[in-house]
Parts: structure tokens; sequence; C-alpha cells
């Protein structure tokens, strides 16, 4: 059973498109990349999964599930931005995201959290950004969600804490869910990808594999999208 | 679900709403201390107290203020700012976050009128004029309930349900308000102002036109051939009860624009 | 172990090139257990599944066995190491060869100057040595 679905699905803002007659299927167990300039249609995609936006035509399924109060219990999303309530202590936020969210394992997040030496008693406000990008993505990812949605999680961090987002995805690794990662800084996330999708201009241009992209074209992923969105 | 929400946004809202009534409950104290100082011709003394008795006004005001702002800003900034990803995105539905959030707020509203009220025991406690002005409204409440042969307490709580249907359309109304105003891309919070007072007036349009339609044609016709006699004490619980049923409708609508709004054009940045 | 990836072959073959060169070398000691598909991808820093196809060709291969219940487990077969060796060896001498012929090199030459370079007798000589 395909994790998410899009047939034909369109959204304009107004008159301008964003996205139009995409044709999508992600199975379970695969890591995608969704890969694409800035202004492609990446986050608008994201969005119209999470049910934040509404498709001008066609549909997209989640779960088999139309996006809604339903399908949210089974997507874990990431957001572009850090939008964790910045008032609430990390003891807070646990509990928000167990109460919530039945798939929620506290004690995952908490042992993360110990890792990183992040208190429960401290505030997000308190925190760096870095710091809060971190926990946001260790709530995120310690619940057993079926698709994991993160939009652009490596984007404006500092290599370090890249390596330790890209680390955090592979050991949650689970072969009955899929993660999708929308991001246009390839070459950092390319190993850790099975498929990729490109998407340009709102349209979907190629969906392979990275191995095969690599075995036919005798090149990685980021210098194909390099060749395929030469400006 | 519906349980959850609210208790999160209890929580959200407590740690600011609690503070503030224990600083009201304290400045009442010390309206209470000054009150009993008045009396001595002390000057020093007397402009202290007077200031005091100042600063429990301000107070009281500022209470109020700060669960209006909190009714706005935790749904602006809660739903519609960058917090909105994330409860957009938990399993529950518009209705149940727009349910929260009202419930919360109008809870918050009839909690500071309670301790505004509790304050003005706790300023007046033990002060021998203030103590003879408050014993007097229970006997001219007895009064009327004598005189006129009003029912006091139906009353009472019919005017209490009309404050709370009040308060949630009040606080409705704003929110459809911002609901629309920020399902634009741009200007989100000049488009929520701007939407406030085009609901406004339309609101006044329509109450405009209900009041002419009652006064003249067939809604006054129907009236009449119901043939409707209340006298007195009958008539002003109609009317009170009209005024619930009004209110409720105003409510209802922003309700449903509110709603529709979330659900079908949400628009986060 | 340090992973380290090129960008022109797929992912999958560089591991297991990568993970040969950790058994010969006793990274990974004969009849030892490695570590989970989980653990390495997260170690080599790779998908998952992308870890777990090399380790079935590596198991085709015969390098690797897997015990239903307790893992996988390098070979215990001395000869068999012993080839991958030698074909790992050869593969680098392939590349050594093809470099020095694009510089413009014959095989005589080549000859001249790996045996210059082994009677400087330096500890930097390598053991790539035939």
């Amino acid at each position: 059973m395909a994790v998410l679905e899009c047939k034909d699905l369109t959204k304009h803002y107004g008159s301008a498109p964003a996205l139009t007659h995409v044709n999508l299927t992600i199975e379970p167990g695969r890591i995608v990349g969704l890969l694409g300039p800035n202004g492609s249609g990446k986050t608008t995609l994201i969005k119209l999964a999470n049910g934040l936006l509404t498709p001008s035509e066609g549909e997209v399924l989640v779960c088999d599930m139309v996006p809604g109060k339903e399908s949210h219990a089974c997507v874990s999303y990431l957001p572009e931005r850090t939008c964790i309530p910045t008032w609430m202590s990390v003891k807070q936020l646990l509990d928000f995201y167990g109460d919530f969210y039945r798939d929620f394992n506290r004690k995952a997040a908490e042992e993360m959290l110990q890792h990183l030496n992040i208190r429960l008693t401290q505030r997000i406000k308190q925190m760096s950004k870095g710091n809060r990008e971190k926990v946001q993505l260790i709530m995120v990812m310690s619940r057993a969600a079926k698709l994991y949605l993160l939009d652009e999680p490596i984007g404006g961090v500092d290599p370090a804490t890249r390596d330790y987002i890209l680390s955090t995805i592979i050991t949650n690794y689970n072969p009955e869910a899929a993660v999708i990662i929308s991001t246009h800084l390839i070459a950092d996330v390319e190993k850790v990808l099975d498929e990729v999708i490109f998407i340009n201009q709102g349209q979907v241009v190629l969906q392979s594999s990275v191995d095969e992209i690599r075995e036919e074209k005798g090149m990685s992923v980021d210098a194909l999208f390099r060749e395929v969105f030469k400006c | 679900m519906l349980t959850k929400l609210l208790k999160h946004e209890f929580r959200a809202t407590a740690r600011i709403m609690g503070p503030l009534y224990l600083v009201l409950l304290a400045v009442a104290l010390g309206f209470n201390f000054s009150a009993r100082l008045m009396d001595t011709s002390n000057v020093v003394l007397n402009i202290l107290a007077a200031l005091v008795i100042l600063a429990y006004v301000a107070a009281i005001i500022g209470v109020f203020i700060v669960a209006f702002i909190l009714m706005l800003q935790r749904f602006y900034k809660n739903l519609l700012g960058d917090e909105g990803y994330i409860m957009f995105t938990l399993p529950a539905s518009v209705h149940q976050h727009v349910w929260s959030k009202l419930i919360v707020s109008a809870v918050w509203f009839i909690a500071t009128g309670v301790v505004v009220i509790l304050s003005a025991f706790v300023a007046a406690f033990n002060v021998s004029f203030l103590t003879d002005l408050a014993g007097i409204f229970p006997k001219l409440f007895q009064q009327l309930n004598a005189y006129y042969a009003v029912n006091g307490t139906a009353f009472l709580m019919e005017f209490m349900v009309l404050m709370l249907a009040a308060c949630m359309s009040f606080s409705l109304q704003f929110y459809a308000a911002l609901a629309v105003g920020h399902s634009f891309a741009n200007h989100k919070m000049a488009m929520s102002v701007v939407f406030f007072f085009v609901f406004q007036f339309v609101m006044q349009m329509a109450s405009g036109i209900l009041l002419i339609s009652l006064d003249n044609g067939v809604v006054q016709r129907l009236l009449a051939s119901m043939d409707f006699h209340f006298t007195g004490v009958a008539a002003m619980h109609v009317a009170m009860l009209g005024m619930i049923v009004l209110t409720v409708l105003y409510g209802a609508v922003f309700y449903i624009v509110t709603t529709i709004t979330l659900k079908k054009r949400l628009n986060l940045e | 172990m340090k992973w380290q990836f090129s960008n022109d072959a797929p992912i999958y073959s560089q591991l297991i090139a990568q993970i040969k060169v950790g058994i010969v070398t006793g990274a990974f000691p004969p009849g030892e257990r490695l570590p989970s598909v989980r653990d390495l991808a997260t170690e080599a820093g790779v998908n998952p599944n992308t870890m777990q196809r090399a380790l079935t060709e590596l198991e085709r291969d015969g390098l690797v066995y897997s015990q239903r219940t307790t893992g996988r487990f390098v070979t215990e077969d001395q000869a068999m190491i012993a080839s991958a060796k030698r074909s790992l060896a050869e593969r680098h001498i392939q590349a050594f060869l093809e470099a020095m012929t694009h510089l413009g090199y014959d095989r005589e030459e080549i000859l001249t100057l790996l045996r210059q370079e082994e009677s400087k007798g330096g500890e930097d000589n390598g053991s790539s040595g035939v």
C-alpha cells in the first residue's frame, strides 16, 4: 500500500501555478529525496499532503486518506522552519507530543535529548537556533509514523548539525514507513536516499533510484541535478 | 481530542492569567489597608493611599485588557503564526481548534469577572463604609424581588447566559476577522483589521434590516397573527431570551466564517 | 572504519569494496559478527536499504554469511579472503597502470620507476608491490 499518492495534483495561488498535474506514488520502506530549486513546488506539495493547503485540482492521499484529522495521526511533519512554541520547557513539549500522538515514543525522545545534553527543564526560548531545530527533529523522529515529511531539514544548519540530523533519520529508519526529505542541498543527502524525485516549476521531471542514476549516467545525483537545472 | 487541546490551551494561558490575578488580589489587599488609613490626617499617607486606590483601578482595567489581548494573541499566534504548522497538523479538527480557543477565552473572561468581584471583597473587607455600601445590594435585590415580583434569580441567570454568549460572539467576530485577514498572502494583520470593521458594518446593516422588517411587513404580521400576550415580567423574560438567541446567532455566523476559512483558505506564511 | 564515497560509482558497489577492504585488513576479522545493517548504515551515513543490498551481494560472493537468528558473520575461509585481497590488489594495479599509461609511460619505464622508488628504501614505498 502506498503511503503517499498524488493523482493529477494541481495547486495554484490565484493565477500563479505552484504544482501542475503531479502524479506520484511513494511506497513504505523508502527514503525519498524531493529535490528541486527554490520555488519549484516542494513545500507546496508537502503542505498539500499535510492538509495545510487544499488542492485546486486532483487529489493527494496519505495512507489512503484525504489529508485531515485522521491522516495527521500517521504523518510526522517537520516544517520548513522551527515552530515549536518557545514558551514551553522541553518537558512540556514532550507532554504535548505525548498527549496528541499515540505513536510518540517518549523514552526514545528523552534518550536522544540526553545524548545532546539538553535538560528537560530548559525552555525552548533559551536555546540556540541549532538546538531548537534538533529538539523539533527529535520530536518528529520519535514518532512511529507511516510517513515522515521533512521540509528542508538540513537547510540553514551547520555541518555538524547536518550530520546529526541525517544520522538521526537513518537510525530511526523503519521498513514500514516512508521518509520524504525535501531539500536543495543534494550532495549532503544523496547517500541517505533510496530514491529521488526532481521537481521543477511545479512538475515532476524525474523519479529514479540513486544507484540507478549513478549506474546509468555515471554521475552523482548532485551532478545530474546541476545538469538538469542548469541556469 | 478537545479535552487535550483544552488542557494545553489552559496551560499556555494560565501562566499569564494566574500571576495577574495574584497581582490584582495583592493590590486589592493594599487598597484595603489604604482605605483604613484614609481616616488619618497624615498628608503623605493620604497621598500614598490615593495612589494605591489608583493602582487598584488600573489593575482591574489591566486584567480585562490582558484577558482580551490574550484571546486575540492565542488565536493568531498559535493558529495563524508559525505555531499553526504544528497545531493544524495535530490529529484534531478545525472545529475542535476553534472551540478550544473559544472555551478557554470565555473561561478567562468569566474568571476575570469573578476575580475582580473577589478582589472587591478583599478591598472592602472590614472597611466600615464600604461594607455598609456592599450590604445595600442584597437588600436592594430582595426589595426588587418583593416589589416588582420579579424572579431575581431567573433574571440573573438569563443575564449571565447573555453575558457568556456575548463574550463568545465577541471573540468569534475577532477570530473570523483574523482568519479571513490571514488568508491573504500579504498585509495579513492590516487585512484582519479591515475585515473586522467590514464584519461590524455588515452585521449592523443586517440588524438594521431585521429591525425594520420587524416593524412592518411580513414578520410583524406573523408575530401579530401568533397573538402573543405578554405583560410586565413575562415580557422582560422574552426580551432577555430574544437577546440571547440573537447573540448566539451573531456568534454562529462568525463561527461558520472562521471554520470555513481555516479549512479551505488556510494560508500559513 | 572510515567510509568515503566518490561521485561516479553506485553507492552500493562502493560499500561492497570498502567492506571487502575491511575484511582483508582485519577491521572485520574472520568469523566475527558484523554490526547490524542499521548500525553499519548509520556509521557509513548511507541509506539502510543500500547497505542491505551491499551485504546481500557480499553474501552471494561468500565473503559474508548469515545465520538466521544471530546475524551476519565474516567468512572463516582464509583462501576466500586471500583471493578477495588479491582481486582488490589487481584492481589497484590496474588503476595505477592505466594512470601511468595515460601519462605516457610504457611498461618498461613503469617497472624501472618502481624499482627506483624501491631502492630509495623509504618506509613509504607501501605494500602495493606484487
